[in-house]
C-alpha cells in the first residue's frame, strides 16, 4: 500500500528536514548555538547528577572560512558512555538513557542525533567521539554517521586506547556549517548564564577570536534528583499502553499500585470504585476504548496524592546567590526556592533571585534571566510567563524605582516543563506556575526591600557626615587666619565634633557602608 | 587705638570665640540677629523699619546651616585680612577673593566638589550677617559696594579737599563716593530734592535743564538704591531740611523702591536709622495716575503675576496702611495696569516737567 510505504520510508533525513526548525537548526547561526547547547547540556547531565563537579571545555575553530565551516569541540569529565553503546547513542534517533521520570536537561534522546544529522547535511563529515566510562580500562574512539534511511549508525572508523590514567568523560567533535559572527553573542551569553545557575562548574570556552574562563565559585552541588514513577494524572494513552505491554497479566489494581507515584492498593481500589472499573480485571484484556477511558478517569480523579518532588533538583538559594553575585557582579543577591507544587500531575519548583547593583547597569525594566531545568532560555522572552510576572510585579512596593540596577532570575524545574511553543524557549502561562513565580518574586523582593532600607539609612548617615565634613578644612583654615590658632588642631576638633554628633567615626562609617552588602544581607535573610 | 583697629580687634575676638569653642569640643554657634520679615519691626514713632530682637543660631553641626557657617567664617577671614593690610575692598572684591572650589573625598572615596559661593548674593549675605552679629557696619570695616548714585543741581561739596559744584557738570553728573559721610556739603541752595528711579529719565531731565528751572537737586541710584545714595538723600533731608520727592515707574516695584528710600528694607533694617528718609514723598507715577492723567492705552502694560504678588505684599506693610495707598494699590490689583514714566510723554515731550510741577505745587504727592 502506498501509504504504508510512504510511512516506512519517511527516512530520518526527511524527518530531520521537517523538524529542523523545531529543534533549533533553522539557520547556520542558530544551528551553531544549538550544537553547543546540546553538547554542553549532555555534559552537565553526565556530571552533575553523579556528584561530579563539571569541568567543561568548549572550543570552536574555523575549518573552512569561505564555506563557513567550523569545528565544535566539547569535552567533559562525566561518567562517559560504555563503548558498545556509543554508536546507538550517537546514531539512533530517540535513543536515550533519560526516559525515566526525573529532572534532566535533555529528555528526548534527540539532541546528539540532530547534531550528527545537521553536520551530515551541511559538511557531510562524521562526528568524532572519544569516551571512557568510570573505571573503564579502555578509551573508545568512533567516527560515526547516520544511515538516514534505516535510522542506524554507520561506524566510519573505530579505535581503542589504553586508559592508563583512568580518565573518564566524553569528548565530541563535529564539523558543521555555522556563522560565528551571528552566534557569538548568544553562545557567550548561554555559557555565562549556565555558569550563573551552576557555579560549581568550571567552563573554559575558546572561540575563533576570543577566550572566556568561567571559574568554579563553589564546590557545593545541588542534591541529585531521584528517579521515580509518573504521577497518575501525568500520563497519556500511549504511555499507558506501553506500560500495559510490560505487565499484561496484572490486575488493574495491581497495575496502578506498581506503576504510579503515590498509589498503593488501597488508593487504587478507591479510584477504581470511583471510576466504576473492575479492580480485578487483567490489564491485558482492556480494549482500546477502555484504556482511553481509564486515562481520562485518572486525569479527572481528585483523590491522588500530590506528586512528589524528589525527582526535581533545584539550584537552591545559596548556589543562585553565589552564581548571580560572581557572574553578574551584583552588589547583593536575594534568592528564594519555593516549596514543590504541581500542575496536571507534574511536580515543579520555582526559584527566583533578585540581583541588585554592582556591575548591573540601571534599566527601565528588570533584566530577566530565565531557566528551565537549569537550561538558560535565551529566545522568545516576550512569550514567557516569567516576563509577564516580572513586568506586572509591583516593584514600587519594594523600594525599587526604575531606572534601577536590577536583574531577576527565574528558574522552573519540573519533570515536564510546559513550553509555550515547539521552540522550547519560553514557559507557557500555566496558572499554578505563574502563581508560584509571583510568590517567589515576592519573597525575594521582601529581602531586597529590607536591604534597601538599611542601605538608605547608612547612606543617609554617610551623606550627613559628608555635608558637614566637607567644610572642615576651609573653616579650620579661616579660623586659623583670624585667630592665629593651629589649623590642624582646629580641623581635628571639628572632625571630632562631627563624629561625636553622629556617634561614630569616619572609619567606622566607611566600613559600615562598604560591608553593607554582606552584613545587611544576612539580617535580611534572617528576617521572616 | 584708632577706630579701625578697634573694629578689627572686635572681629578677631568674635572669631576667637568660635575657634575656642571648637577646640574645647563645644559646637561653635554664631548668634546672628535674624534679618527676616518676621524679625523686622515697624517703629511707628521713627516711621521706619527696625531690626527686632530675634536671633538665629547658626550652628556648625546643622546640616542645613553648615554651608552658611563656612561662608561666614570665610568672609570673616577675608575682611580681617583686608583690615590688617589696610586695604579697602569692595563687596565684589571679597566675592572674588573668597570664591574657590572645595574638594572633599568622602570615606567611600567619592569626590565632592563645591564652590565656597556661587553668586555674589551669597557673599553679600554673609557680610550683612557679620555686620549684624558684631554690630560693626560694613563701612566701618572699610568694605564698600559699587556706588550707583549720581547728583546734579545747586549743591557744592568737598571731597578729599576738592570743591565740586554739582551745577557745573553739564550733561554729566557728580558721582557719589563710597562713604558719603566723608563728603562735606559746603552749600545747598535748592528748593527740593527729586529722587529718580531711572537713569534715563534722570539724564533727560539734566539735558533739559529741568533742575535749573526748578532749582532742584536731582539724584538717581539707577534702580534699587545702594546704601551711599540713601544715606546722602537722608542727609539732604535731615541736615538741610530739603523736601524729598521720589519719581518711579508706575508699578509695584517702583513703589517698593520708594518704600526703601522712605522706611528702609527688610534685609538692611539694622541700618534704617542711618539710611531711611521717613519724610520722603511719593510723587508718582501712582497707579491711579493712569486715569488722572489720561495715559493712552498703548502706553499701558499688563501687570505680571510677580507685580500682583508684590502689590499684595505692599498692602500688608504698616506704612502703607492708609486710605490713599490702599486705594492706589487696590486699583492696581483690580485693573492690573502699569506704566513706565516714559508714558507721560504721550502728551508731548515736555509733559513730564508739567507733571512733576503739578504734583509738587498742588500737593498731589503721597506721603
Ligand atoms: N557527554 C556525555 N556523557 C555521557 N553520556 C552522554 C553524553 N552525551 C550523550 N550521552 C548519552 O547519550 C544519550 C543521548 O543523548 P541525546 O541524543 O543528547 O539525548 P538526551 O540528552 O535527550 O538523552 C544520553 O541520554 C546519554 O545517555
Ligand atoms: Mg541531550
Amino acid at each position: 500500500m502506498a501509504i504504508t510505504y510512504a510511512y516506512e520510508a519517511l527516512p530520518v533525513a526527511e524527518w530531520f528536514r521537517r523538524n529542523r526548525e523545531i529543534a533549533g537548526f533553522q539557520n547556520p547561526a542558530r544551528a551553531m548555538y544549538q550544537t553547543v547547547r546540546e553538547l554542553v547540556e549532555n555534559s552537565f547531565d553526565a556530571t552533575e547528577p553523579y556528584g561530579i563537579l563539571p569541568n567543561i571545555t568548549v572550543s570552536i575553530r574555523p575549518v573552512d572560512e569561505a564555506k563557513g565551516w567550523y569545528s565544535i569541540y566539547v569535552e567533559d569529565n562525566g561518567v562517559g558512555i560504555p563503548g558498545q553503546e556509543i554508536p546507538n547513542v550517537f546514531g539512533r534517533v530517540f535513543y536515550s538513557s533519560k526516559y525515566k521520570i526525573k529532572q534532566h536537561r535533555g529528555v528526548f534522546g534527540l539532541g546528539l542525533k540532530m547534531v550528527v544529522l545537521y553536520a551530515q547535511s551541511t559538511t557531510n563529515r562524521p562526528l568524532l567521539v572519544r569516551s571512557a566510562a568510570v573505571r573503564s580500562d579502555k578509551i573508545y574512539e568512533y567516527r560515526i554517521m547516520i544511515d538516514t534511511t534505516k535510522n542506524e549508525p554507520i561506524i566510519v572508523d573505530m579505535k581503542e586506547y589504553n586508559n592508563k590514567y583512568k580518565w573518564h568523560g566524553t569528548a565530541v567533535k563535529v564539523v558543521i556549517e555555522g556563522n560565528w559572527l551571528n552566534s557569538k553573542k548568544r553562545i557567550e551569553e548561554y555559557l555565562r548564564r549556565t555558569a550563573i545557575i551552576s557555579p560549581y562548574s568550571e567552563i573554559y570556552f575558546k572561540g575563533p577570536d576570543m577566550e572566556m574562563v568561567l571559574k568554579r565559585r563553589t564546590i557545593k552541588m545541588p542534591t541529585p534528583p531521584k528517579e521515580g514513577l509518573p504521577h497518575p494524572k501525568s500520563v497519556d494513552v500511549d504511555t499507558v499502553k506501553q506500560m500495559i505491554l510490560e505487565s499484561k497479566t496484572a490486575t488493574l489494581a495491581e497495575f496502578l499500585a506498581k506503576n504510579f507515584d503515590g498509589v498503593g492498593e488501597g488508593l487504587a481500589r478507591s479510584f477504581l470504585e470511583w471510576a466504576a472499573l473492575d479492580p480485578n480485571r487483567s490489564v491485558g484484556s482492556l480494549t482500546q476504548d477502555e484504556i482511553v477511558l481509564l486515562v481520562e478517569k485518572m486525569k479527572a480523579y481528585e483523590g491522588w496524592r500530590r506528586p512528589r518532588a524528589d525527582w526535581l533538583s533545584p539550584a537552591g538559594q545559596e548556589l543562585l546567590e553565589v552564581g548571580a553575585k560572581s557572574i553578574l557582579g551584583a552588589e547583593a543577591v536575594f534568592a528564594v526556592t519555593r516549596k514543590p507544587s504541581s500542575y496536571s500531575g507534574y511536580p515543579f519548583i520555582v526559584e527566583a533571585a533578585i540581583a541588585w547593583g554592582g556591575q548591573i547597569a540601571p534599566v527601565d525594566k528588570p533584566i530577566l534571566l530565565r531557566y528551565a531545568n537549569k537550561i538558560p532560555l535565551l529566545y522568545d522572552e516576550g512569550a514567557d510567563v516569567a516576563r509577564k510576572v516580572v513586568d506586572e510585579f509591583h516593584w514600587d512596593s519594594y523600594k525599587v524605582k526604575f531606572p534601577a540596577p536590577v536583574a531577576v532570575i527565574i528558574h522552573v524545574c519540573s519533570t515536564k516543563i510546559p513550553y509555550a511553543s515547539a521552540g522550547k524557549e519560553a514557559i507557557a502561562e500555566i496558572q499554578e506556575i505563574e502563581e508560584e513565580m509571583k510568590l517567589a518574586l515576592r519573597d525575594a523582593a521582601r529581602k531586597l526591600r529590607i536591604y534597601l532600607s538599611r542601605k538608605e539609612k547608612e547612606m543617609e548617615m554617610l551623606n550627613r557626615y559628608t555635608s558637614l565634613a566637607k567644610y572642615v578644612d576651609e573653616i579650620a583654615r579661616d579660623m586659623s587666619i583670624v585667630t592665629g590658632l593651629d589649623r590642624e588642631a582646629l580641623a581635628n576638633s571639628l572632625y571630632k565634633l562631627i563624629e561625636n554628633k553622629l556617634g561614630l567615626t569616619a572609619e567606622e562609617l566607611a566600613k559600615h557602608v562598604l560591608s553593607m552588602s554582606s552584613s545587611i544581607k544576612e539580617e535580611a535573610e534572617a528576617a521572616p | 587705638m584708632g577706630e579701625r583697629a578697634r573694629f578689627l580687634k572686635q572681629l578677631e575676638e568674635w572669631g576667637a570665640e568660635l575657634a575656642k569653642s571648637a577646640l574645647s569640643l563645644r559646637e561653635p554657634v554664631m548668634e546672628i540677629p535674624a534679618r527676616t520679615l518676621g524679625n523686622t519691626v515697624w517703629d511707628e514713632r521713627a516711621r521706619m523699619l527696625k531690626l527686632g530682637p530675634e536671633k538665629i543660631r547658626r550652628r556648625f553641626l546643622d546640616v542645613k546651616e553648615s554651608r552658611r557657617f563656612m561662608q561666614t567664617v570665610l568672609m570673616l577671614s577675608l575682611i580681617v585680612e583686608a583690615m590688617r593690610a589696610d586695604v579697602f575692598p569692595t563687596i565684589r572684591d571679597l566675592y572674588y577673593n573668597g570664591k574657590h572650589t572645595i574638594v572633599f573625598k568622602d570615606p567611600l572615596g567619592r569626590v565632592h566638589r563645591e564652590n565656597t559661593w556661587d553668586e555674589q548674593a551669597e557673599s553679600n549675605g554673609v557680610i550683612e550677617d557679620i555686620e549684624v552679629a558684631t554690630n560693626i557696619l560694613r563701612e566701618e570695616m572699610g568694605v564698600s559696594a559699587d556706588v550707583k548714585g549720581k547728583v546734579v543741581g545747586p549743591i557744592v561739596v568737598r571731597s578729599q579737599g576738592y570743591e565740586l559744584d554739582a551745577s557745573k557738570f553739564g550733561e554729566t553728573a557728580l558721582s557719589l563716593p563710597v562713604n558719603v559721610d566723608a563728603l562735606e556739603i559746603i552749600k545747598v541752595e535748592a528748593s527740593y530734592v527729586l529722587v529718580i528711579e531711572k537713569d534715563a529719565i534722570f539724564q533727560r531731565l539734566v539735558r533739559e535743564k529741568f533742575w535749573s528751572q526748578e532749582n532742584a537737586v536731582l539724584i538717581t541710584a539707577k534702580g534699587m538704591p545702594d546704601r551711599a545714595t540713601r544715606r546722602f538723600v537722608k542727609r539732604l533731608n535731615e541736615e538741610y531740611k530739603l523736601p524729598v520727592y521720589v519719581l518711579t515707574d508706575g508699578d509695584p516695584y517702583g513703589i517698593y523702591i520708594y518704600s526703601v528710600y522712605k522706611s528702609g528694607s527688610i534685609k538692611l533694617s539694622y541700618e534704617s536709622e542711618r539710611l531711611a528718609t521717613p519724610n520722603a514723598k511719593f510723587l508718582g507715577v501712582a497707579p491711579l495716575d493712569i486715569e488722572r492723567y489720561k495715559i493712552p492705552d498703548q502706553f499701558v502694560i499688563k501687570a505680571t503675576d510677580r507685580d500682583v504678588k508684590r502689590a499684595q505684599e505692599l498692602l500688608k506693610y504698616p506704612w502703607f496702611q492708609n486710605d490713599v495707598w490702599r486705594k492706589e494699590l487696590e486699583y492696581f490689583l483690580k485693573s492690573k495696569k502699569k506704566v513706565e514714566i516714559e508714558a507721560l510723554s504721550a502728551h508731548g515731550l515736555k509733559y513730564l516737567h508739567d507733571y512733576i510741577k503739578d504734583k509738587i505745587k498742588n500737593n498731589k504727592f503721597i506721603d
